[in-house]
């Protein structure tokens, strides 16, 4: 009995290390998110179940741009994650042609919108979305 | 060269085996978080720089309750976490004293209040807060030694309609 733990032992060790090196990495480093919906045609294919890298790098520089694709967690479900573009920074002030009026996006707050505007539920429903939703500030 | 390397090659392997496991344990365990400013007197004291429990599992299935005292970034500056008690979940209708008005919570968002009312900036001041930017539940003070407890769940009386 003791025998058999001792040969396993190295094995369940192996496992245990790599699972908590493979999370911290998958939090603080990159992931892999799958992508669905045709909210970002053509940038991404509806058709296809793409897999995308999220860099996490740059949640200590809290570094994002107008025009990054970015994750984060849905405004209406927090169960759920949402992939769009970055189009405005806080403190911009963003042309809504819908609904023909402009908005300034208040602090702590983007702007996010789907490349494929007529079937993209984003801010231009929601509203601007708090930073603070951002998957440990990772974009692709 | 070689020998003082391998001399001090288990201290270093040790240190990042360390550090790898204690940042998995403070995001998907528990973690420490050091009070400041006066928004949740008394059951916090703004004097003493307390250090409280954060114990991040309930995140995995979102099972809050009403009345838990709970950490989020802060939705005017996601770079600050706050501190502040849940008083309403989605869906429920809330009642505000000072604008006299009720209001429903929407899908995916909570309803935050600091203790100390008058000097709270919550929810009073930025609405409901997306659920996705909670980040642990408190549930225990554990520096300095005398104020070392529980923080107990507590619904303020009247705020919440029943449905």
């Amino acid at each position: 009995m003791a025998r058999a733990l001792a040969t396993v032992w190295p094995l369940v060790k192996g496992c245990i290390t790599g699972s908590v090196l493979g999370i911290t990495v998958a939090d603080w480093v990159a992931s892999v998110v799958t992508m669905d919906g045709a909210s970002m045609h053509p940038t991404f294919d509806p058709q296809q179940a793409e897999r995308a890298l999220v860099e996490k790098c740059c949640l200590y520089r809290y570094d994002f741009s107008r025009g990054d694709v970015v994750v984060f967690r849905s405004p209406r479900d927090h169960r759920e994650l949402m992939v769009k573009r970055l189009i405005a920074l806080p403190g911009d002030w963003i042309q809504i042609p819908e609904k023909q009026e402009i908005r300034q996006i208040p602090e702590g707050h983007c702007w996010v919108e789907g490349d494929n505007a007529a079937l993209s539920f984003d801010s231009r429903s929601y509203g601007p979305v708090p930073m603070g939703l951002f998957l440990r500030q990772g974009h692709t």
